[in-house]
Parts: structure tokens; C-alpha cells; sequence
């Protein structure tokens, strides 16, 4: 049996056992997922696709199965949807115009030894998948987010129907706040994970500082981790405003 | 504006304080890294003027069309003893930009100068590498400001704690470099405990929440390592692409466990600081709580994050390795043999990593059941 399957039927044991119904709905989720990254990644080799478009709206699919189909749909979910989707979208342009700018697409001068054999003027964009992965790395993250902070504020207006906009959109900052700090370090780690290899070849081949921060690869990853810190930021207000929006807007029209 | 002025009038002389020098930093670290070319052993060149100077269009052996462009592109240099002189330079980039890219006016670029035209006034030479530092400087203080405009305090707080454990893992690679005999799982464990240990303290200070979180994560992450070794041990690593892996000048099982073992931390931290919290809170509510109440709401609470967190560590995980599947893809490898070659250490690390998260929810949630016995005990 392979490294993998074994690993994933321990997976899947522990989180039917922990989990339940729910605990086989979230393995499944890991599969849907996987299966829409990969349709938008054999998209994304036909040059007559944009990229762009290409990603938003494999977020849109990925942030409903996040949602919806681990969770349901009520209105928690339906605003940390709406609110995980804007937070994309200003986040994407954000990034796209800094790939262009630090022109970090594409492969790094350290890979280009084991891509000897491959062609590379493949007539893919790869300034906009560039900005791609960095929007897609950070939108399970985003997602998370916004629902830890829907959640409880949906509470909040089921115990005190009364409360006023202004206090909701508080109550979901400071639940914000509680978990930045959180949803950050899984990112940095998670990263800092990944860069092990990175890090041991630089320092191996004794690469001088100025070399290290100007190379492609480091500043690209460098470049991942800021992005995806500045998105599960992000995504604290635009989720209170729009919770609190959607709640109070709610309670006036059924009022009227 | 009178909101503002009112915000001013608000303000301690201490924030004053701090905003004035974070405001003072800011400027000084853009100007200097937009200045700083002297500090550079490499010369450095500033492009002051680019010609498109040809066109062509290319196809590949799988049908792929691209186009080909030359640019003739004039320079200034910026440091070094050549300083200020023009030097001519050739760029080739394609429209894809795999691994070129267009240059245009205003961009800073490494250059080889050709020695043998140094005596000349008309200097020619070669790109080496873009100058990228501006780029980093400027995203850091994006993400900076972000940070503390929206967490304030806990804001602060992550940026310190990102800076903190970067040092470290900078710091304990060093040492397994510089010393052979001390085992990497060795440096790596110690390395998780200071980890886990200041990212909890910073992000949730000293209290017994935080210590719960401290032990749920440790025991957490070291339960989903051993469960990994053993899967790795029992099927011989079958399936695992280790040829892939990139940058390799060391033993690569041990760089690819402890890549494994780092990467789940932030989120097996996630899972028992929530845990911890909500179980701690439920307490605090009512003391006279009992724990099957306790163990009851904790699963729930449980069942909720499990199947987001995994995700997030999909995501991460597995997004950096896009281009190199549209490489493979476009350059006619199957579709089968493309994904085990660039995911299977990906995909291991991910559910390696949701083992973690898994397991972490009953040692959070029982951690924090003893940590409220014994306070109970202790009354």
C-alpha cells in the first residue's frame, strides 16, 4: 500500500470517529477540492482562458464547498461567502500588480537545472498564474476566517436581537482580533514548512544576504507570505461590516 | 475631518509617539532601498531607455505557439567604479514568462559588464537578475500597516511572533548545518517546542488556557510525526516522489519530515489554542459545569474546524506546485505521471498535516478538562 492511501484511510478513520457525518463530509471536501484545482488547472494550460478569470472562479466554487457543503447554507455562511469573495478579489489585484512589478513569475534561476529537458514558451500567461497560486494559497485560509467571525456574530444578534449595527460590526473586530493571530501563524508555518529545503540550500551554497532577498524563488515566497497575512487580515472588517449589515438590514425589513 | 481631529485629540502622547516612528521608519526604509545601490557589491544598472527590436513567433514539439521578442535595452549604471556610465544590454522574453520577463524604463537590474569594453565610453554586458528588494520592503509594510491598523495589539503581536520564530528556524538550521553528530529530528523537536511555545504566549498570553494549548499542541504534532514515521517505515516510503523535490543539497527524508512536522505546527497550534479557549470559556461561564457537558460541546466545537483546517494546509500546500503542473501538462507528460511526480510529497504532507488537526481536537479537549479538574480540585 502506498505512503498516501494509508495515510489518508488514517485520515478519514480519525475524522469519521471524531467527526461523524461531518467528519466525512469535511475528508470529502478535501476531494471536491482537489478535483476543482485540477479542472482549473487543465483550463489554465489552454492560453485562450484567462487565468485570472480562471481563478476566481475556481474560489468561488472552492469557497462553496468550504462553506456550504462542510457547513449549510444559512445566512452565517452566506455572508463569510460574500465577504471571502470581495476579500479575493481586492486581494487578487493587489497581487497581480505586484507579480508584474517584482516580475516574480515563472521559475527561478535555482530550478532551471531539472527544467533542461522541458519547453518553456508554452504560451501560458505566467504572470497571472503566478498571482494565481498566491491568491489560491491563501483562500482556504480566508474562507476559515470568515467564518469564525460570522459565526459567533450570528450568535451574538440570536441572544441580543436588539443590538445596533455598530456594535455588531465591534463584537466581530474583537473576535478578529482573538483569532489574527492564529490564522496567521498556520499560514507562516505551513510556508515555513514548505521552505525547509529552500532555506538549507541557500545557507549550503553560502549565498550572500543581497543575493538571497533579489533571487526570484525567495522573493516570491517571501512575497506568498505577506499576501496571504494581508488576506485572512482583510477579511476581519469586510466580514463584520457585511455580518453586521446583512443582520441588522434583516431585522429592520421583517420590522417594516 | 472632524472625526479625525477628534481621533488626534484622542490620542496619548505614547501613540503619538508610536505612530510618528513607524510613520518615520516607513519612509526611511522605502527611500533607502530605493537608494541603496552602493551597498551592493554587484553592479547595479537603472534601464533608461528599451526598444522592441524583434518579433517572432515560435512552436514548440507539442504545438505550443509563443512569441519571442527582443529588447535592446540602455542602462545606467548605479554603483561601483563604472558609475554612471551607459551600458548596452539584449533582453529575450517570451509572452509566457516562464522564465523571462519583459524590461521597461525605471527598472533596476544586476549586470555583468563585459571587461572588455570597461576602457571604452560605450560599456555592453549581460542581465543577470532583477533588483527586488523595493518590491519586499514595500508588500512587508502593506502587510504591516494591515496588520496593525486591523489587530492593533494582537497585530503587533503576529508581526513579532512571525519575525521571532523566523529567527529561530534560521537560527537552528544553522546549527544542523554547522554540526553533523546532533540528529536533525533532534534540532527539529526542540525547534517546535520554542515555536509552539512563544507563538501561544504572544498570541494568547500567560494564562492556563495558553498552557493547555502549549501541551495539546506538542503532544498533538509529535503523535501525528510518529503516525507518519510509522506509515513511511511500514510501506518503505512507496509512492513518495522524492526525486522531485527541489533544492536538495542534504539527506532528503529528513528535510521532508521536517517540512512535515513545521508546516502542521500553525495549524495544530490553531486547533488546541480553539479548543483550550471555547472549553476554558464554557467553564468560566459556569463553574459548576459538568464534564460530560464540557466533553460534548468541545466535539461539537471540534467537528466545526476540523474540515476548514485541513483545507487551509490543502491550499497552501499544494497551490505553489500550479506551474510546474502546467509545464509538465503543456509539455505532453500524462496526466497520471504529472500529478505523482509533482504532488505525492505535497499531498502526504497535507493529510500528515490533517492527522494532526484530527487528533489534536480530543488532546485539546481532554488537556484542558485536567487543567479545569485540578483548578476545581485545588478550591
Amino acid at each position: 500500500m502506498s505512503v498516501l492511501v494509508c495515510l489518508g484511510a488514517i485520515l478519514l478513520i480519525l475524522m469519521v470517529v471524531i467527526g461523524g457525518k461531518k467528519g466525512a463530509r469535511s475528508f470529502l471536501a478535501i476531494f471536491f477540492n482537489f478535483g476543482v484545482l485540477l479542472f482549473i488547472i487543465l483550463l489554465m494550460t489552454n492560453p485562450a482562458f484567462h487565468p485570472i478569470t480562471l481563478t476566481l472562479i475556481a474560489c468561488v466554487i472552492i469557497s462553496c464547498i468550504n462553506l456550504f457543503y462542510i457547513n449549510e447554507v444559512n445566512t452565517k455562511t452566506k455572508t463569510a461567502f460574500l465577504s471571502s469573495i470581495i476579500t479575493t478579489v481586492i486581494l487578487l489585484f493587489f497581487i497581480l500588480l505586484l507579480t508584474e512589478k517584482a516580475k516574480i513569475h515563472g521559475f527561478g534561476e535555482e530550478e532551471t537545472e531539472e527544467l533542461g529537458i522541458f519547453s518553456l514558451y508554452i504560451g501560458v500567461d505566467f504572470v497571472k498564474i503566478g498571482a494565481s497560486v498566491i491568491i489560491m494559497s491563501a483562500i482556504g485560509a480566508i474562507t476559515d476566517t470568515a467564518m469564525a467571525i460570522s459565526s459567533p456574530m450570528r450568535e451574538l444578534f440570536y441572544h441580543h436581537p436588539l443590538i445596533n449595527r455598530k456594535e455588531l460590526f465591534a463584537f466581530g473586530i474583537r473576535i478578529g482580533k482573538d483569532i489574527l493571530g492564529t490564522s496567521a501563524n498556520t499560514l507562516f508555518f505551513a510556508f515555513f514548512g514548505g521552505y525547509i529545503a529552500l532555506l538549507i540550500w541557500f545557507k549550503d551554497l553560502s549565498y550572500s544576504l543581497d543575493e538571497i532577498v533579489n533571487s526570484k524563488i525567495f522573493s516570491s515566497e517571501m512575497i506568498t507570505i505577506f499576501c496571504s497575512g494581508i488576506g485572512v487580515t482583510l477579511v476581519i472588517p469586510i466580514t463584520s461590516w457585511i455580518t453586521a449589515y446583512s443582520l441588522v438590514r434583516g431585522r429592520e425589513k421583517k420590522e417594516a | 475631518m472632524n472625526t479625525i481631529i477628534n481621533r488626534l485629540e484622542k490620542m496619548t502622547a505614547k501613540q503619538m509617539l508610536l505612530y510618528g516612528m513607524l510613520a518615520i521608519c516607513f519612509v526611511a526604509s522605502l527611500v533607502f532601498v530605493n537608494y541603496n545601490y552602493s551597498f551592493y557589491e554587484r553592479p547595479i544598472a537603472k534601464i533608461t531607455e528599451a526598444h522592441l527590436q524583434d518579433t517572432s513567433e515560435t512552436t514548440d514539439l507539442y504545438e505550443n505557439t509563443d512569441t519571442i521578442y527582443t529588447q535592446e535595452i540602455t542602462a545606467e549604471l548605479k554603483n561601483g567604479e563604472e558609475k554612471g556610465k551607459l551600458i548596452h544590454l539584449t533582453n529575450e522574453y517570451s509572452a509566457s514568462g516562464a522564465f523571462d520577463q519583459e524590461y521597461s524604463v525605471g527598472n533596476d537590474l544586476f549586470v555583468y559588464i563585459n571587461p572588455d569594453t570597461v576602457d571604452d565610453n560605450e560599456l555592453t554586458g549581460s542581465i543577470l537578475d532583477v533588483k527586488r528588494d523595493k518590491y519586499i520592503v514595500f508588500v512587508a509594510w502593506i502587510f504591516i500597516f494591515t496588520l496593525l491598523f486591523v489587530g492593533k495589539k494582537q497585530g503587533l503581536f503576529s508581526i513579532v511572533s512571525l519575525v521571532v520564530n523566523a529567527l529561530i528556524l534560521s537560527y537552528a538550521l544553522d546549527i544542523y548545518l554547522r554540526t553533523s553528530d546532533i540528529s536533525f529530528v533532534l534540532i527539529c523537536s526542540t525547534s517546535v517546542i520554542l515555536f509552539t511555545v512563544i507563538s501561544l504566549l504572544l498570541v494568547n498570553g500567560f494564562n492556563e488556557k495558553t498552557y493547555a494549548a502549549i501541551i495539546a499542541t506538542i503532544v498533538g504534532t509529535f503523535s501525528s510525526l510518529l503516525i507518519s514515521y510509522i506509515v513511511i517505515w511500514a510501506t518503505s516510503g512507496k509512492g513518495l516522489r522524492y526525486e522531485e523535490m527541489q533544492f536538495l543539497t542534504r539527506p532528503y527524508k529528513d528535510i521532508f519530515m521536517a517540512g512535515v512536522f513545521i508546516g502542521s505546527l500553525g495549524a495544530v497550534m490553531d486547533v488546541a489554542i480553539t479548543m483550550s479557549s471555547s472549553i476554558f470559556g464554557l467553564f468560566e461561564k459556569n463553574h459548576n459545569i459538568s464534564i460530560k457537558a464540557l466533553t460534548k460541546s468541545g466535539m461539537e466545537i471540534g467537528k466545526d474546524i476540523m474540515g476548514t483546517m485541513t483545507n487551509i494546509l490543502f491550499f497552501a500546500y499544494v497551490s505553489g506546485s500550479i506551474p510546474m503542473l502546467i509545464l509538465y501538462l503543456k509539455n505532453g507528460s500524462p496526466l497520471g505521471f504529472t500529478l505523482s511526480m509533482n504532488l505525492s510529497l505535497e499531498f502526504a504532507r497535507a493529510l500528515a498535516g490533517g492527522i494532526g488537526i484530527v487528533l489534536t481536537i480530543p488532546i485539546g479537549l481532554y488537556t484542558s478538562i485536567l487543567f479545569i479538574n485540578r483548578k476545581r480540585a485545588r478550591k
